[in-house]
């Protein structure tokens, strides 16, 4: 299931860590004279709008603007039934009907005069979105990931990359030695239902006999010497470990 | 193709919309990308960006199977190359060349053959017995996510490949669903739950509520709208009828009942959907949406909305189109659950 718990614990990620990571943004933006810096998210591409502002979609798609000199707009493919939700769990607060996103971006560009923005890794970006977000008046210019968005350099992230592989490490371990002779199914229903009380938000398990590659379980009965391999969301951050 | 005039169609998926790529290749794969390529003359070629998908797919297909480092290099660029994904692939893989094919497979996806009816069929069942599950565990001071993570649990055990599902709990306050939650489950709440799970690609859904504790009048009375709401759809479905129509007449339930302003996009998202390897298929069920029903298509009718008497409420059950009707494929009671 994508997504489980999507919270976020000011214990683990406090306010001045996004405040940090946006402010490291606006100094680029400064040094480039763009207004503002547009990321995209989706279920496929959640990392670096996370990163910034802690949004995690369940559905949908979305664009985070981070301005150089005013706080986080969100323009959300999501219902405003749910902007209430989004708030609670991120720093944003601007949430806005995302549209085909153009529409809404060039709006919010005259309402700010902004002519030229940076998007990151614009060429990742959707082509329906990349080529709408690009037929206006505004100026999109491409702003490489290593400029602006560096997680393994963040020792918050790296900390809760390493609060996620010992949540796998624990638990994956203990359902291993347990789980010689049963079905897959149940060894990776068991994995789903300790990981997700635990908090994790997203889950694949693939398990192998060993005479191949690791793949999703079809029914098989798991026996000695097999393994397992476990890619795991924790708010937000993915890790994978093979056991 | 050859109506179209093209010569090559590729078939993009990626980690959430694997789709299209399944649709013409049922290979549930790890990596970030894959594609599958079609020539007029039903040459199949597949490209994977995983090399355990290279060797999981290899001897499963008839095709060329390749993995390659560098996606977007490898992609091949031909005349009259049609792409059905075309819109979600990230930029840098698309050759301006090149048309959309997204729409035209749509169509061609929204009705099911009989081993694609049957796949569903076993994920509608897995869908009642997930929503037994459900009911059986949920339980006062319980959070949201810990029954999720119950009912994720019990999904997988039984084979689900995947399972699309959005909670809430509460009353008149809830205003739609989402992701679970810490909120832990107090009597009186109605909990709502859209429950997805996948079986072989394909996705069935079903939506029920339940109250802990015994249902007020309030609630009884919002469920009698949402049940006459999904039955009108149910009685009113049959090969010709427009979707449109479909959505008026569960609409015209809320309007006859004095909540017709609970039907706008205010409160609601859409009145059903259709259902296949992607779990919010279009044709989406709206007033304003002109699209025919046909024999094979797999929808769900569901009502769900806001409405004051209760908070969000929904209900709605997998259908497959017949000949002359609809048959549900889901079996779950037709009720109001509490517990």
């Amino acid at each position: 299931m994508k997504r489980g718990l999507i919270i976020w614990d000011k214990s683990e990620i406090p306010p001045e860590v996004f405040v940090r990571r946006v402010d490291d943004v606006r100094r680029v933006l400064e040094e480039r004279s763009l207004a503002a810096l547009m990321v995209y998210s989706d279920l496929a591409r959640s990392h670096p709008a996370r990163f910034f502002s802690n949004l995690m979609l369940y559905f949908n798609r979305a664009l985070l603007i981070i301005p150089r000199e005013s706080p986080l707009t969100l323009l959300c493919g999501l219902s405003p039934r749910v902007y209430g939700w989004i708030r609670s769990v991120t720093t944003i607060e601007d949430i806005r009907p995302a549209g085909n996103f153009a529409r809404p971006l060039f709006e919010l560009a005259k309402e700010r005069s902004w002519t030229r923005l940076g998007a990151l890794d614009l060429d990742q970006f959707p082509y329906d979105i990349h080529k709408a977000i690009r037929s206006g008046s505004v100026e999109i210019l491409n702003v490489e990931a290593p400029a602006v968005f560096r997680p393994d350099a963040d020792e918050t992230e790296l900390a809760m990359r390493q609060k996620a592989s010992a949540m796998v490490e624990e638990i994956l371990g203990d359902e291993m030695r347990e789980a010689v002779g049963s079905i897959d199914h149940h060894f990776v229903g068991r994995l789903e239902r300790r990981f997700r009380r635990a908090g994790a938000e997203d889950l694949i398990v693939l398990v192998s006999s060993g005479r191949t590659v690791p793949a999703p379980p079809t029914g098989a009965t798991l026996e000695e010497g097999f393994s397992a391999c476990v890619a795991l969301e924790y708010r937000g951050h993915w890790v994978q470990l093979t056991l | 193709m050859a109506e179209s005039g093209w010569d090559c169609l590729l078939l993009y998926g990626h980690s959430w919309r694997k789709d299209f790529f399944r649709c013409l290749v049922n290979f549930n794969f790890f990596g970030p990308y894959a594609l599958a390529l079609l020539t007029r003359s039903n040459e199949l070629s597949v490209l994977l960006s995983h090399p355990w998908d290279q060797e999981n797919l290899a001897g499963r297909v008839d095709a060329d199977i390749k993995c390659v480092a560098n996606f977007a290099e490898a992609i091949p660029s031909k005349s009259k190359t049609a792409i059905a994904g075309r819109e979600f692939m990230e930029a840098r893989f698309v050759d301006e060349s090149t048309v959309s094919a997204t729409a035209a497979v749509e169509k061609l996806r929204r009705f099911k053959t009989p081993a694609e009816i049957q796949f569903l069929e076993q994920a509608a069942h897995l869908a009642d017995e997930g929503y037994r599950h459900f009911v059986d565990t949920a339980e006062l001071g319980m959070a949201e996510y810990e029954l999720v993570a119950e009912v994720e649990g019990f999904l997988k055990t039984r084979g689900a490949e995947d399972n699309f599902m959005l909670i809430a709990s509460g009353g008149r306050e809830v205003f739609g669903m989402r992701p679970p939650t810490e909120r832990r489950f107090q009597k009186g709440d109605s909990i709502t739950t859209e429950l997805t799970p996948q079986v072989n690609g394909y996705y069935a859904q079903i939506c029920r509520t339940l109250v802990l504790g015994e249902p007020s009048e309030d609630q009884r009375l919002a469920f009698s709208i949402f049940c006459e709401a999904q039955t009108a759809a149910e009685n009113f479905i049959k090969p010709g009828v427009n979707i449109s129509d479909l959505a008026r007449v569960q609409n015209d339930v809320f309007r006859r009942e004095g909540y017709g302003e609970y039907t706008s996009s205010k409160y609601t998202r859409v009145r059903g959907h259709n259902l296949g390897l992607y779990p919010d298929e279009n044709p989406y069920v709206l007033e304003d949406v002109d699209d025919v029903v046909n024999q094979n298509m797999v929808l769900i009718a569901h009502p769900n909305t806001y409405l004051p008497l209760s908070g969000y409420m929904v209900f709605g059950d997998t259908l497959v189109v017949t000949e002359t009707g609809c048959v549900r494929l889901n079996q779950t009671e037709k009720k109001l659950f509490s517990k």
